[in-house]
């Protein structure tokens, strides 16, 4: 009746499908109404303190926090972009209407085109006493750790081993928090090998075709009751087990956050492979509700990466529809197309199948462009993906075919076997000395002939899977380099325990050099010596006098 | 507890708050929630579910799951994981059946 | 297990031994289910329980998921008191 206001587009969602969705359209001169529900912008990139792995055109190699300050900075700076933070957008009916709660008073708008870019829930789990203080979800644990600085646990443990799993496990390490044991129903870890290589190395273990059954305690969590699974899912009789813990944390997936969407009637299908429920869609992010679109995790669960560019497409189409000059339709076709493309290479790898298979569902051709022929697993890396070790045969295809490589000098060694999106080491390196043979998915290659071993790419690489090593150091030694993200930092001459894949100690090691300036960005790289029978295992130390809490 | 030392993360506490739950006087720190704050000494127990009578802790921590829901100065049902913590705030344990607001 | 002790509703206290129940009984939607026991009428909205209320359904009927209708959603999303509709003066009844 009254007071309805009028705009241009509104964007739902701060996260980075809605943040880059508001800056491609605001770039074009569209006035952009940005509305978050929580106080600060940047949805769920405040919380992760890793560096992302992804396309390093979307800023992976950076740490989430990062990305986040860079993105919103951005925002904050364009005077097309009205931001409404502490909004929570309530309805949306007929006609687009959208109704926001801003600050305790409602408030309705009536815009041209609308993006939602919500994101995802958390997806929670049947077991006994599933509701029992001390249960978490994932990101609970993430809030509580990462942004109130709030200890959640002493010793915890992680049910579910996809990416986020793995991540937070290993931040609730960085934290200082024990992490029993990672669980995983199915017989494969979901996440990428490299963030379970890297739990490993700390002596995490991981045990797959395993589930909960039980939370123990009475007031909050004490342990829980943890079992086997045979290979259709069903629980072995007798390996119920008791694992002593004071918190669980449940990562066992996301489904998209489309409530708004559903009060929009805009056309939903499960597609088991985006996470749920999702909205239908076209290749231009539309859904069956003209000027309505969608970006994100909200569209299907998929990564930072793509949540970016889908966020660009939408914004960029809302544009086209807006300013109509000839000008700008030529320039913003050609980005679409783009970034579509970017998209498509980004999903064309073994790991993009299940997000394919899901599109399709949906009646969309996620490779239109690409066509060419998708990359199927180059190792067999069952082993890796059941441990987060990786075998003896995938280590050999990635050292140098002759032994005399070594007496060159410093070389750098990628532990990366998996095809997945990923490219932070190839962008990093000032030699050209890494490759993945023109495709983002395609496994990093280092080119011995090229490496100096400078060590940049070890501080960069967000799986922390470059290594330098320099097998000739003296006669009886050789020098490792590593990254190491906890706390106490080596020094300088420092004697340190040794690692090897596995997380056992294998031999002691002194500090001969530790890099921890800018560049490095609190990825500490350090150099050990260690007996030269070695330098092929160290790949992690042990710093005495671990972090303090009060 | 409090993480004191972190890798990567620097936390700044903030001013101290004064709260009280169930009478009992607590502190938080500014940039606290009220969960947030509870948690951190060590109350992990939030409310009673208003049927079977269970104990509940936070569970979401983002508002969208009910499981910490407290009685804070007097109104019933606040989500206590996303409520900013405030000076003399007076919290309680939701264990009566109270009428959720819809 | 003890299907009393897990909880799929927890806004309201809905276990999967009182779901189970209403299934074999033949109320095999989500939205009948929760016209009876409430479950996703919290303040939450159905957004912890109503994938599992699919999937129990899904496997005691044997029927795929994908066919098993969540449950409508209606405005206003997350809540709102009385007092927030009256602070914003552009209501229209
Ligand atoms: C632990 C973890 C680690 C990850 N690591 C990586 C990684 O290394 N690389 C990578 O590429 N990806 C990673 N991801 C995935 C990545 O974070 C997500 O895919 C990405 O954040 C999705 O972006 P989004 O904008 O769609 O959603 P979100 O980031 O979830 O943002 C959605 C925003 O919408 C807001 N919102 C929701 N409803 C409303 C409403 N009604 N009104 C107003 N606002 C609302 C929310 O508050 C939120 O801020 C990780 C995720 C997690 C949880
Ligand atoms: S060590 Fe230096 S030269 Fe070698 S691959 Fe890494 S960044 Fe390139
Ligand atoms: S080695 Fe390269 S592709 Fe592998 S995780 Fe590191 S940056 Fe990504
Ligand atoms: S813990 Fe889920 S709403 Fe507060």
């Amino acid at each position: 009746m009254n007071n309805i206001e009028k705009a241009e587009l509104i964007v739902v969602g701060g996260g980075p499908a809605g943040l880059s969705a508001a800056l491609a359209a605001a770039d074009y001169g569209v006035n952009v109404i940005l509305v978050e529900e929580r106080e600060f912008l940047g949805g769920q990139l405040v919380k992760q303190t890793h560096r992302f792995f992804g396309s390093e055109k979307e800023y992976a190699g950076t740490r989430g926090i990062d990305i986040s300050k860079f993105l919103v900075e951005k925002i904050k700076e364009n005077e097309n972009i009205k931001i409404l933070t502490s909004s929570r957008v309530l309805g949306i009916y007929n006609d687009k209407i959208v109704t926001i709660l801003a600050n305790n008073k409602m408030i309705k708008y009536s815009p041209k085109a609308l993006i939602l870019a919500t994101g995802a829930s958390e997806k929670f789990l049947a077991f006994e006493n599933n509701d029992l203080p001390g249960v978490f979800g994932a990101g609970a644990v993430q809030t509580l750790m990462n942004l109130y600085g709030v200890l959640p646990s002493k010793k915890i443990l992680m049910v579910g081993s996809g990416n986020i799993g793995l991540i937070v496990s290993y931040q609730l390490l960085q934290a200082g928090v024990k992490v029993a044991c990672i669980i995983e129903a199915a017989p494969r870890i979901g996440g990428y090998s490299v963030h379970a290589s890297k739990l490993a190395r700390m002596g995490v273990p991981i045990l797959t075709s395993h589930t909960i059954k039980k939370a123990v305690g009475k007031d909050k969590v004490e342990g829980a009751i943890i079992c086997q699974l045979d290979s259709s899912w069903r629980e072995i009789k007798d390996t119920e087990q008791f694992i002593k813990c004071d918190a669980i944390c449940l990562s066992v997936g996301l489904s998209p956050l489309t409530d708004l969407l559903k009060q929009a009637n805009v056309k939903t299908s499960y597609v088991p492979e985006l996470g749920g429920y999702i909205p239908l869609r076209d290749e231009n992010m539309e859904t069956s509700i003209k000027n309505l679109f969608v970006a994100g995790d909200v569209s299907g669960i998929e990564e930072a990466t793509s949540a970016i560019i889908e966020g660009q497409i939408a914004g960029l189409n809302v544009a086209k529809r807006i300013k109509k000059d000839i000008d700008n339709q030529v320039k913003i076709e050609k980005k679409i197309a783009e970034a579509k493309d970017e998209l498509e290479l980004l999903r064309a790898g073994p790991v993009g199948e299940k997000v394919r298979n899901g599109l399709k569902k949906i009646g969309l051709d996620p490779l239109k462009n690409y066509g060419e022929k998708v990359s199927t697993e180059e190792f067999d890396i069952s082993f890796l993906m059941k441990t987060g070790i990786p075998s003896k045969e995938n280590l050999k295809k990635k050292l140098p075919l002759s032994e005399d490589v070594f007496n060159k000098g410093p070389i750098a060694i990628s532990e990366c076997f998996q095809q997945f999106p990923c490219d932070p080491c190839v962008k990093s390196c000032p030699f050209d000395a890494i490759s993945e043979n023109g495709s983002i998915n395609n496994i990093p290659y280092v080119n011995f002939e090229k490496c100096t071993g400078c060590g940049i790419c070890v501080s960069k690489c967000p799986g922390l899977a470059m290594f330098v090593v320099q097998k000739n150091y003296t006669d009886s030694t050789s020098l490792v380099t590593l990254p190491y993200e906890f706390l106490p930092k080596p020094v300088k001459n420092q004697i340190v325990l040794v690692l090897n894949r596995e997380g056992t100690e294998i031999c002691e090691g002194t500090v001969k050099r530790v890099r921890d300036g800018k560049i490095q960005d609190k990825t500490t790289v350090v150099t050990i010596e260690i007996p030269k029978e070695y330098f092929l295992e160290a790949r992690n130390i042990k710093v005495d006098g671990g972090q303090k809490h009060g | 507890m409090r993480i004191e030392q972190h890798p990567i993360l620097e936390f700044e506490k903030g001013e101290k708050i004064k709260f009280y739950l169930d009478g009992k006087e607590m502190i938080g720190f500014k940039g606290d929630t009220i969960a947030s704050a509870l948690y951190a000494s060590g109350i992990y127990k939030l409310s009673e579910s208003k049927k079977l009578r269970r104990p509940r802790g936070i569970f979401c921590a983002v508002g969208h799951c009910s499981s910490c829901l407290m009685i804070v100065d007097g109104i019933p049902n606040v989500r206590t994981c996303t409520t900013p913590l405030k000076e003399g705030m007076k919290i309680e344990t939701q264990n009566q059946e109270v009428v959720l607001n819809e | 297990m003890d299907e009393n002790k897990v909880i799929i509703c927890r806004c309201e206290d809905v276990t999967l031994a009182e779901i189970r129940n209403l299934i074999k009984q033949g109320f095999t939607t989500v939205e009948e289910i929760k016209r009876l026991v409430r479950s996703g009428m919290g303040p939450c909205q159905g957004k912890t329980c109503g994938l599992l209320i699919a999937r129990e359904i899904a496997e005691i009927t044997n029927t795929s998921i994908e066919k098993i209708e969540i449950q409508n959603m209606r405005p206003p999303y997350g809540g709102v008191t009385f007092e927030e509709v009256i602070a914003g003066d552009t209501i229209e009844e």
